[in-house]
């Protein structure tokens, strides 16, 4: 795994239209694709890049797949990398051949790139799992004996989400959280939380939901699987009875679309360009209590200059008024026509502006991010 | 044949697809090139080769004609039999300008 997180794949095929057919659509998912033309090309990026995963043609000529694979398997570096090995249909005693020289898997040719997709991602998701993943990260998170410092991610980080954000924090422990990460060049994740209650070191409990995002937001898991994880996780190391509501939301711009996730939390407010807001309305459990659980879930195809926006109920409740967000949602949905012009930097401030114009109203911390497509 | 619907097929988008065939008519020439100078040089393991690399990368982008007759011309290649193969490298061109006019076209 890169620095940022994202998964690498080295492509080895003396053909370049091959290589062409297994990068377009590998990188759409968000992988990164280093490509090699032969063996010793392939030998020497392996150990370079340290990959996460190597696709090999057997039939190359000079130095073959086979020869290649040899190396890495003899190599301290390289020998945990998981390698599928492309061969012709017909071509059984080179499958049986690379299976014995320590291939996980081989994809025939002419191969279809949704295959490929598939294959790739479930080799990777095994190639984690053999890593012990969950129980890893649990140990880990239990031993974080001090809160390191949470820092919250601004809008400068990065630009290319582009994103606004709105943070206040009410109490020292404040019980809202937010992450903005980017899982790989063109895709994002928004994330927003609310903890239960904010009695203990919420900071140690967001550093660790940071830590989690990070760990499992990743172009290999499906938006549901990385939640699901992370619940996993959370109900794991999270004190009995505290948990969290969280939105989350995956912003493929390459394939110009997003995936909400719910969990417990008030609907994201969506506006279409040159469109009315509206609230997507789904039902999810809350995360860090039962290891069963079922999210909402809904994909939607976006356009440039869409926005959406995630909040914590802390805006549009009140318990003096005796208000819940589902009734006070619609508060939302007329400050979001409102701030339709307003840069989305700035937007979520004039939401709260609108909502609630002296902050006198405020009863509980509050969060509203916004992004624009 | 239609680019559009191949292209779906693969899951790629037109532009993506146009990319992809653009790379696979050079390569394509150059393995039909590779036939005819197998022909001519009476070699035919040369020829099974390029036979095999066209077969393969005609049945990737689903021009499953091409591919097949490029499988054919392997299998023979393999048995060291060259019999014909003027007529199979006419037909693969004629194949391949077929491919080269529905991208002139776009």
């Amino acid at each position: 795994m890169d620095r940022d997180g994202q998964l690498s794949i080295l492509v080895v095929d003396d053909n370049p239209l091959n290589v062409k057919m297994l990068e377009t659509p590998l990188a759409k998912e968000g992988y990164r694709i280093i490509t090699a033309n032969d063996g010793p090309d392939a030998r020497e990026k392996a150990v370079l890049e340290h990959p996460d995963m190597i696709l090999l043609d057997i039939k190359m000529p000079g130095e073959n797949g086979f020869d290649v694979i040899k190396f890495l398997k003899n190599n301290a570096s390289t020998a945990s990398i998981p390698v599928l090995f492309l061969t012709g249909v017909s071509e059984i005693n080179s499958k049986l051949e690379g299976f014995d020289l320590g291939a996980v898997d081989y994809i025939t040719k002419p191969f279809h790139p949704l295959e490929v997709i598939a294959r790739v991602g479930l080799h990777l998701k095994l190639s984690i799992a053999t890593n012990s993943l969950i129980a890893s990260q649990a140990e880990k998170l239990k031993q974080i004996t001090e809160a390191q410092t949470s820092l919250l991610t601004t809008p400068d980080q990065h630009p290319k989400a582009n994103f606004g954000v709105e943070y206040i924090a009410l109490q020292e422990a404040g019980g809202d959280f937010y992450e903005v990460l980017p899982v790989s060049d063109e895709i994002y994740v928004y994330f927003i939380a609310d903890f239960s209650g904010h009695d203990i070191s919420t900071s140690y409990l967001t550093t660790s939901v940071k830590a989690l995002l990070k760990q499992n937001c990743s172009p290999i898991y499906q938006p549901q699987e990385s939640i699901k994880m992370i619940n996993d996780v959370l109900v794991e190391i999270l004190p009995t009875g505290k948990y969290l509501t969280a939105s989350y939301v995956m912003l493929n711009k390459k394939k110009n679309q997003i995936t909400i996730i719910n969990a417990g939390h008030p609907p994201v407010c969506y506006i279409p360009v040159g469109g009315e807001p509206e609230l997507i309305q789904l039902r999810g459990d809350v995360i860090g209590i039962f290891k069963d659980v079922l999210f909402g879930s809904r994909t939607i195809k976006v356009s440039k200059g869409d926005r959406f926006f995630l909040y914590t109920d802390g805006i549009i409740e009140s318990s003096q008024k005796k208000i819940v967000w589902t009734e006070g949602a619609d508060k939302i949905l007329k400050a979001c026509r409102v701030v339709k012009n307003i840069p989305i930097r700035h937007a979520p401030k004039k939401i709260l502006e609108h909502i609630c114009p002296d902050l006198t109203c405020l009863e509980d911390d509050i969060v509203i991010l916004g992004f624009e497509v | 044949m239609d680019l559009k619907e191949l292209g779906e097929n693969l899951g790629l988008e037109l532009d993506e697809f146009v990319e992809i065939v653009k790379l696979f008519v050079s390569t394509a020439d150059s393995d039909i090139e590779k036939i005819k100078n197998a022909i001519w040089k009476k070699d035919a393991e040369s020829a099974s080769e390029a036979a095999h690399s066209l077969k393969g990368s005609a049945g990737n982008l689903g021009f499953m004609e091409m591919s097949d007759i490029a499988l054919n011309a392997e299998k023979n290649a393999s048995d060291n039999n060259l019999t014909g193969f003027e007529d199979v490298t006419k037909i693969l061109t004629e194949k391949l300008n077929e491919v080269k006019s529905l991208l002139q076209k776009l």
